[in-house]
């Protein structure tokens, strides 16, 4: 990327960085009503009183993404190839939300309508490049357009364990860890300082990743140290494969946190529950990105953690709107945003 | 021909029950461009036909599914038109589920061969591994009583991870064989509570064992190599049988889908009609353009076809609506190249002139005058003629290009750029250079005022009346061309400007600026240099696009004078080499300079021309049609 390429995204992203939340505008958002929240961020379809919830529900989470998509859409201009490689890797995770979508409609036999109901409408350059996949009627069916496109693998490994098991998870399993790789992938591409500041980023996110699925897999799930490692992507910052090897064989929830490298160890203390654990990685990770977005050399490392951090206020905000929209008492949504600690509050008067 | 065929607003009330038959008729008279425009009237915010589309929607994919394994055409004769109610559609849908579900088991086994096919080229390949190997590979193909084996295939990608999942289970990996995707393993490890946490995780990896064959240890390779190449046969046998079955299956079925493409294509005018349509209970509007004179013979046909009562409200586009009326395009055959052509460049906006006919004329004689020559005029022609199959429409503007050529070829007397074998009907470029580059000077002046002109018609009809006196090219521009002209003109033959020029250039230029500071705002010093520069641009512009015009002439003269060069250079050879450079000079000529002329010809058009009297910003008409082949097709 060239100087003036360079500093014509620091810039861009500087400007951009302005509309991020911090907790002060959060908490300003989450005392705000619906038509409130709905001019604020053009939000039209929350006022259209004549569409069930769900279906407000869905239309405001899909502008949202809009936004969040018009945003990388900006930043992706002044990238060079590689940049711009990586940035969309990242934006690709919706195409995949929509793959696991797919798959769970046909897998559980759901109406075509329902399942294009609860598709994100993406742009072509990250949107699956298989409209086929879409027209598919059954799983097999399903799987065989994937055989003929870039999930040739999974699709091939997923169809075995489908028609043995007839679940989703292997196949999800492996969707999410070939996305991680591949943002790795593209990550390794880059030189010289965006290398070694997005090679850091993607590593603390990496981080966050594993150790949820290691919690998850071992313990929510009961997985084998085997096939718990087998779904992890391992990170080059804190937990790298011989650490994975290690923390997956570790028996317990609390012994497995105490395992933990710094600062892992020292954040995750007395995190009775993989919620909490989950809060506080969120809480790490937003510290990363917001220290590379404040101090950082790297415009692409720049861009990426502005979108993380954008990213999540998405999804602050879908939270809150939902809240609104449910009719969730106050309290709730508070949790939810993260503006209250993550305790049940056994007074609460009953939600409408 | 110039002016744009004349269009109207037409509303369409029917019952909603009469909706399929409306859409129908319509589509049938291809007269009906759809208007999308959301109505008026919030009574009307109802969207019929919903469930219609969404059943067409999935019938139709599944038919273009079932199209990709057996022949179904895509547009077959409809000879008797009937109206698809949505139970014919539904049915047809549901019909066609069960014909892809039988198609889809085809594609299914196909996938299955194809598979098998890929694991015995894995079985070739790991078998002559295995022939390398110093160790029995036969004791591998049971468990024994304290080691556990696995010997197989994983995708690539997935080794790293599974070599740390197998680590976990006290296992060990080995990777022997990498082939494309896959790599070839063998892991290891002692019996016991590993084996089974080992299942799942080889699930997950994509695990695929491989046979090991019993007598590995003292296998003939060529008696193995001849069993896997039998089962390959076998393999294609059973293809080719698959194949047989799938073509009979297709026989079986054709009446039957093709009947359901004929049901798809009747129904698909009211599936495209989409936004255009909406309804308040029983009640449907339709909204569209149509051209005045198909009004009179679509209220006859809607009134002949639809069973319940309809209204039919007609009226002339409001000015407001002009962006949103479609433009007819020529239809003439002589000029679909042309119409081409200019498409590049845009669709004229309703009311504007069409510039097409101006195009292909002025277009047609630039191109000759630069190109003059009777010989390669003929060859471009003949070239077009004999290729008009692969050319299509384009072979007749290949032929219009040669005949123009060929006609300033007489004018200049000039045959393959021998200029002695023809008697020039006017002079050979070469006589006269001045007289010539007088000539394109003249052409350029005219095709500019005539592109000015054009330009303020245009602006008038589309009651852009300010654009059309000061907007650059209009009325004041034109006023100041023509003063700088008879200016110019007077300075070069008596030596003096002359008053009356001098006052039309000075007033047209200061109208301009008064206008531009009018229009702009900020401070007054960046004002004054805005509206400094934009006078100063108009000059410039008017002086630069008309001596553009001279390469008109220049590539006239340049035709000639590469032909001199090129009989110079076949004069120094011997007889071979002189026919070798005249045939290659020649080909030169027709490729390099012919290639270049039409370059400069179209920026010609586009920039000199179409930049000032044609904003390219309107939309095709392209009105509801029904699809559907021919008897011959």
């Amino acid at each position: 990327m060239s100087a003036i390429a360079e500093a014509y995204l620091n810039t861009r992203i500087s400007a951009m960085s302005v509309r991020l939340l911090d907790t002060p505008a959060l908490t300003g958002l989450a005392e705000l009503k619906l038509p409130a929240l709905a001019e604020r961020f053009g939000l039209e379809p929350l006022l259209d009183e004549q569409l069930p919830p769900r279906s407000r529900a869905r239309a405001v989470e899909q502008t949202l993404l809009h936004l969040l998509l018009a945003d990388l859409a900006i930043l992706l201009r002044p990238l060079d190839a590689t940049g711009r490689g990586l940035l969309l890797a990242w934006a690709r995770k919706y195409a995949l939300i929509n793959l696991k979508t797919l798959i769970r409609g046909k897998l559980y036999g759901l109406d075509q309508t329902e399942i294009r109901e609860n598709l994100f409408d993406l742009p072509a350059r990250v949107r699956l490049p298989h409209q086929d996949l879409y027209r598919a009627e059954n799983v097999l069916e399903l799987l065989r357009v994937l055989e003929g496109g870039p999930f040739r693998l999974i699709a091939r490994q997923a169809r075995e364990s489908y028609e043995q098991r007839r679940d989703p998870f292997v196949l999800e399993a492996a969707v999410d860890s070939r996305y991680y790789a591949e943002l790795v992938r593209q990550a390794n591409q880059l030189q010289g300082i965006d290398a070694q500041a997005v090679q850091h980023l993607l590593g603390a996110v990496l981080d966050r990743i594993n150790l949820l699925w290691l919690l998850r897999f071992r313990f929510s799930f009961g997985f084998s140290p085997s096939e718990a490692f087998y779904h992890l992507v391992p990170s080059k910052r804190l937990l790298h494969r011989e650490r994975l090897l290690e923390l997956a064989n570790v028996d317990g929830f609390e012994q497995l946190l105490e395992a933990l490298p710094e600062p892992l160890n020292e954040r995750l203390a007395g995190a009775g529950s993989l919620i909490e654990v989950q809060r506080r990685l969120g809480g790490l990770l937003h510290e990363e990105c917001r220290r590379t977005l404040a101090g950082g050399r790297s415009g692409v490392a720049r861009a990426l953690a502005y979108l993380f951090l954008r990213e999540h206020d998405t999804h602050q905000l879908y939270a809150l709107i939902e809240g609104r929209l449910l009719k969730l008492p106050q309290e709730v949504v508070d949790i939810a945003l993260g503006l209250a600690p993550p305790n049940c509050p056994m007074d609460l008067p009953t939600a409408a | 021909m110039l002016r744009p065929l004349p269009m109207k607003h037409v509303r369409l009330l029917v019952m909603t029950d009469d909706l399929p038959q409306a859409s129908l008729t319509l589509a049938e008279t291809e007269s009906f461009h759809p208007d999308e425009r959301p109505p008026e009237s919030q009574a009307l915010a109802g969207v019929p036909g919903r469930e219609y589309r969404e059943h067409y929607r999935q019938a139709a994919t599944r038919l273009d599914k079932i199209a990709k394994l057996v022949d179904v055409p895509a547009t077959p004769p409809i000879t008797q038109l009937h109206v698809v109610h949505p139970d014919e559609l539904a049915a047809v849908g549901i019909l066609l589920r069960e014909r892809w579900e039988e198609a889809s088991r085809f594609e299914e086994s196909f996938r299955r061969l194809d598979d098998e096919e890929r694991f015995i080229r894995d079985q070739e390949a790991s078998l002559a591994n295995f022939a390398n190997l110093k160790i029995d590979l036969g004791k591998l193909r049971s468990k024994t009583r304290f080691l556990d084996f696995y010997v197989g295939m994983v995708p690539r990608e997935n080794v790293s991870r599974l070599q740390g999942a197998v680590q976990l289970a006290d296992h060990l990996l080995f990777n022997y064989l990498e082939r494309g995707d896959s790599a070839h393993v063998i892991i290891v490890g002692p019996r016991g509570e590993g084996e089974a946490e080992l299942s799942s995780v080889l699930t997950s990896a994509g695990f695929q064992a491989l046979p090991i064959p019993s007598d590995i240890a003292g296998m003939d390779p060529a008696r193995k190599r001849e069993e896997l190449q039998t089962r390959r046969a076998e393999l294609a046998g059973q293809r080719e049988t698959l194949r047989t079955e799938l073509t009979q299956w297709g026989r079986e079925h054709h009446e039957t889908l093709v009947d359901a493409r004929r049901t798809l294509l009747l129904a698909e005018p009211f599936v495209n009609l989409g936004p255009a349509v909406h309804s308040a209970g029983h009640l449907a509007m339709l909204a569209g353009w149509v051209p005045a004179r198909a009004v009179a013979k679509l209220d006859d046909r809607l009134g002949a076809s639809l069973a319940l009562p309809f209204d039919m409200t007609v009226r002339n586009p409001r000015p407001d609506e002009r962006a949103l009326v479609p433009t007819v395009p020529a239809r003439s055959p002589l000029l679909a190249p042309f119409t081409t052509l200019v498409k590049q460049y845009g669709i004229p906006q309703y009311g504007e002139i069409d510039p097409t006919p101006l195009f292909a004329v002025t277009f047609l004689l630039m191109f000759g005058m630069m190109f003059g020559d009777v010989g390669h005029g003929a060859v471009i022609a003949l070239t077009a003629f004999l290729f008009r199959r692969k050319l299509k429409g384009f072979a007749w503007l290949g032929i219009a290009l040669g005949l123009s050529s060929m006609l300033f070829g007489f004018v200049f007397g000039s045959v393959f750029g021998v200029e002695d074998w023809l008697p020039a009907l006017w002079m050979s470029p070469l006589h006269d250079p001045i007289l010539m580059l007088k000539v394109a000077l003249g052409w350029g002046i005219a095709f500019i005022i005539v592109a000015c002109l054009l330009g303020i018609y245009n602006r008038v009809v589309t009651g852009n009346i300010e654009g059309a006196i000061f907007a650059p090219h209009g009325a004041v521009n034109l006023l100041f061309y023509l003063g700088f002209l008879v200016g110019g003109y007077g300075l070069a033959t008596a030596g003096r400007f002359g008053w009356v020029p001098m006052l039309a250039v000075v007033g047209a230029l200061s109208a301009l600026a008064v206008y531009q500071w009018r229009h702009l705002t900020g401070p007054i010093a960046e004002k004054a240099l805005i509206v400094f520069i934009e006078t100063l641009d108009t000059v410039i512009v008017y002086l630069s696009n008309t001596l553009s015009f001279l390469r008109v002439s220049a590539f006239s003269l340049n035709h000639a004078a590469l032909a001199i060069a090129i009989f110079t250079l076949a004069d120094m050879l011997g007889t071979v080499g002189t026919v070798i450079t005249l045939i290659l000079g020649n080909l030169f000529i027709l490729v390099l300079e012919g290639g270049i002329v039409m370059i400069q010809v179209m920026r010609l058009e586009y920039y000199e021309g179409f930049s000032r009297y044609f904003s390219g910003d309107g939309h095709e008409f392209t009105p509801l049609r029904l699809r559907r082949g021919t008897e011959a097709s």
